[in-house]
């Protein structure tokens, strides 16, 4: 039944590091470290992860923004890299994006009938019925009013630019929408007007969205297969419901403790400020440039120093399973459900309820 | 003049606030403490090219030590205006035309900019939201975090430096001794935010303003900057005031909670009961939309309930309660008159006509007040409100 219309397989972007005189290149930037993932169309696939995990630089590798070390980007089962130049402008068409911030991804010069029509400026499209006409369709398509054809980004709120920079995405009816952080910016009433507007024009217009988001109650509300990266990896990935409610990577149960929950009853039960789950990371993600060894995730994990096997190499340093610092874990199904996936070595340790610190 | 304001007796800065701040009503049982900082009926207004604007209406609040106020707000609702005039850091088109803000015996809206300074960062501090921008990318970070401490107290360099690094350890940026070195783009965003931290802790404020101090970061560091605060505060008996738009951030960190909207406070309240029962349609409201990790909406795939419309420009507030466009429970009243501030339950402020009834969470019974109909004939079989309940979202 799988009917996927983004598919991505082992996809690399490093960005090298250039030092000294002849700009020779030092080391690089993992930025992404062999994703692959699978967009069902009709579906949402939410993307978390801690800035610089890398989710955004695999959002652009999608839509084209970037070009890809290795790996392949299917859309519809073609092979975007294998394609001529125009065939790529084609495929393009299908996967649009829009962007974080309805500030800047907006030329304030431009009026919002030019900033709307110009995707069918760019691929010399001439929509039935006349440019015009369909960018007021458009723009009554995201709840805007098509009179204001006219106006220019200023005159627009937050939440009002966001829906010109759908439309705009939009105009040339593609498949799949990569919506990177599309909410973060908007205040809290206005940030699920924008939310229940993507859900409807998925429903009405049978639309596929990767989903790129920090906050995990949006991605939680919007999608139906999460994927959880960290540094350039994706560490756990699956349908909603298992990877909320069961997760099997310690990241992703530490990313979901230390999301605030809106009632004061959990702080009074946990004890302690700020952290309801009580998993609270140390430090920020490493570097990379310079990635850990083995599991991307153990210099931070809250896990491995607690198991048996955990020893450490030097007087001082963290014990870690020797495992988790020198092999890199697989991403395999450890759930009911085959199609959830976790890349750590304990996940079964994980799998027992009431796993908390 | 500020002699004058200095002398001001506490019995009348306390009468002035009696009136607005949730503080004053706290039920019995507990002590009244004696607030570090009081803000009574501030207005701040701006010159634009649209004539003048007023960003915050008549905001009154206190601020009690060791305790932490959130201020709740969206874009433009004036939360971080009303911090800024408290600092005296208002923009040159901004102006406090009316209120004051008492700290300890002196009202700081009255001093002149010269004496303004004596108080900012001596007595309130401020943690700004984007550290980056606050912090000076060509000195050092302990050169910042000590540049107050060597113009004012007159610190050596050696004593300066053995300062910043106590303040680092303070806020837990480890490797101290070798980091005070190093410029504000060698730290990572949660470590320059507690460099930030540090350097408003440095001259020992009593009241400490943190606007929006934890929204640029990861919720994993955010986690770890919040616990710092939190911790920082109760050692030292802070006063924490608390600016955000997170309300999973207030209910983890704040003892009272002010939400406004469109330039004043509409409700006021300590944080458990503003949670379990919002007395404020606004307040309900923002509870409802926000999307939970706990997965109430799963299945379904349920709408979000939103608030329509949004927050209004302080250009062109709507007339009676600047609410009423949006609120779902509006009646005629409130579009013609602004409601007060009242008490529908001790320790309970809440500026709608109809606040018992959103605390009761039963529908308004605009007409029957009105007519000041006997109570019995009042109370017809309504569907209770129970839906709208934030607590029964999530089942």
């Amino acid at each position: 039944m799988s009917d996927a219309v983004l598919q991505v397989r082992e996809l690399v972007k490093h960005y090298p590091v250039r030092r000294g005189l002849l700009r020779r290149s030092v080391a690089a930037v993992k930025a992404v470290d062999g994703v692959s993932l699978t967009l069902e169309r009709g579906r949402t696939l939410g993307l978390v992860g801690e800035s610089g995990s890398g989710k955004s630089t695999l959002a652009r590798v999608l839509v084209g923004i970037e070009t890809p070390t290795s790996g392949q980007v299917l859309v519809d089962g073609e092979d975007v890299s294998t394609l001529s130049r125009a065939g790529r402008k084609q495929l393009r068409r299908d996967v649009q994006m829009v962007f974080q911030d309805p500030y800047t991804s907006l030329n304030p010069r431009m009026s919002v009938g030019e900033i709307v029509g110009e995707p069918f400026a760019i691929h010399g499209i001439d929509p039935a019925g006349g440019r015009r006409a369909a960018v007021g369709e458009l723009l009554e398509l995201v709840g805007l009013d098509p009179d204001h054809t006219s106006r220019y980004p200023h005159q627009f709120s937050g939440g009002q630019r966001q829906r010109i920079g759908i439309a705009r995405a939009l105009a040339l009816r593609p498949k799949v929408l990569v919506c990177d952080e599309p909410v973060s910016a908007l205040d809290v009433s206005v940030q699920g007007q924008v939310i229940n507007l993507l859900e409807d024009l998925q429903e009405e217009l049978g639309l596929s969205y990767l989903f790129v988001a920090h906050d995990l109650g949006v991605v939680r509300h919007i999608a139906h297969d999460v994927a959880v990266m960290y540094l350039g990896r994706i560490v756990e990935q699956g349908p909603e419901q298992p990877v909320y409610d069961t997760a099997r990577h310690p990241y992703t149960q530490a990313l979901l403790s230390a999301v605030p929950v809106p009632d004061p009853a959990v702080r009074a039960t946990a004890g302690a400020a700020a952290q309801p789950g009580g998993l609270v990371l140390e430090g920020d993600p490493p570097s990379p440039v310079d990635p850990p060894s083995g599991c991307p995730f153990h210099t931070r994990c809250w896990l491995a120093p607690t198991l048996p096997e955990a020893r450490s190499d030097a007087p001082g340093s963290r014990p870690v399973p020797t495992v988790c610092a020198t092999e890199t874990p697989a991403l395999v199904p450890h759930g009911d459900a085959a199609t959830h996936v976790a890349a750590c070595h304990f996940a079964r340790e994980l799998a027992a309820p009431g796993v908390e610190s | 003049m500020s002699a004058a304001s200095r002398m001001r007796s506490a019995a009348e800065g306390e009468g002035r606030g009696t009136r607005h701040s949730p503080g004053a009503e706290r039920s019995e049982g507990e002590p009244k403490a004696q607030p570090l900082l009081e803000v009574t009926d501030l207005v701040v207004e701006f010159r634009t090219s649209d004539g003048v604007v007023r960003a915050v209406d008549g905001l009154s609040y206190r601020v009690e030590a060791g305790r932490t106020l959130a201020i709740v707000g969206e874009s433009g609702s004036g939360k971080s205006v009303s911090s800024l005039a408290v600092m005296g850091l208002l923009p040159p088109t901004a102006r406090v035309t009316r209120g004051s803000a008492q700290l300890a015996g002196t009202d700081l809206l009255a001093l002149r900019p010269r004496q303004h300074r004596a108080y900012r960062g001596e007595r309130v501090a401020m943690v700004f939201q984007d550290a980056l921008a606050a912090l000076n990318p060509v000195h050092t970070v302990g050169y910042q975090l000590t540049e107050a401490l060597r113009a004012r107290r007159g610190l050596s360099r050696a004593d300066a430096r053995t300062r910043a690094i106590e303040l680092l350890d303070l806020v837990k940026v480890p490797n101290a001794k070798a980091r005070v070195k190093e410029y504000p783009h060698q730290f990572s965003g949660g470590m320059r935010q507690r460099v930030m931290i540090a350097s408003a802790l440095a001259m020992d404020p009593e009241v400490l303003i943190a606007d929006e101090p934890t929204t640029a970061l990861d919720v994993t560091v955010q986690a770890q900057v919040l616990h710092l605060l939190a911790e920082i505060q109760a050692e030292r008996r802070m006063g924490l005031v608390l600016i955000t738009h997170d309300l999973g951030v207030v209910a983890g960190v704040a003892d009272d909670v002010t939400v406004m909207y469109a330039g004043s406070a509409v409700e006021q309240a300590p944080v458990g009961p503003i949670y379990a029962a919002p007395a404020h349609p606004y307040t309900r409201a923002l509870l409802r939309s926000i999307p939970s990790t706990a997965g109430a909406d799963r299945g379904t795939r349920r709408r979000l309930p939103v608030i329509p419309g949004r927050p209004p420009s302080p250009a062109a507030r709507p007339s009676g309660c600047p609410f009423h466009p949006r609120c779902d429970v509006a009646q005629d009243l409130c579009r013609t008159a602004v409601p007060p501030l009242t008490s529908p339950a001790p320790a309970r402020l809440s500026a709608c006509h109809f606040a018992a009834d959103v605390l009761a969470n039963r529908p308004p019974r605009a007409a029957e007040r009105r007519d000041d109909r006997p109570q019995a004939a009042e109370t017809p079989t309504t569907p209770p409100f129970d839906e709208q309940v934030p607590g029964g979202d999530h089942e």
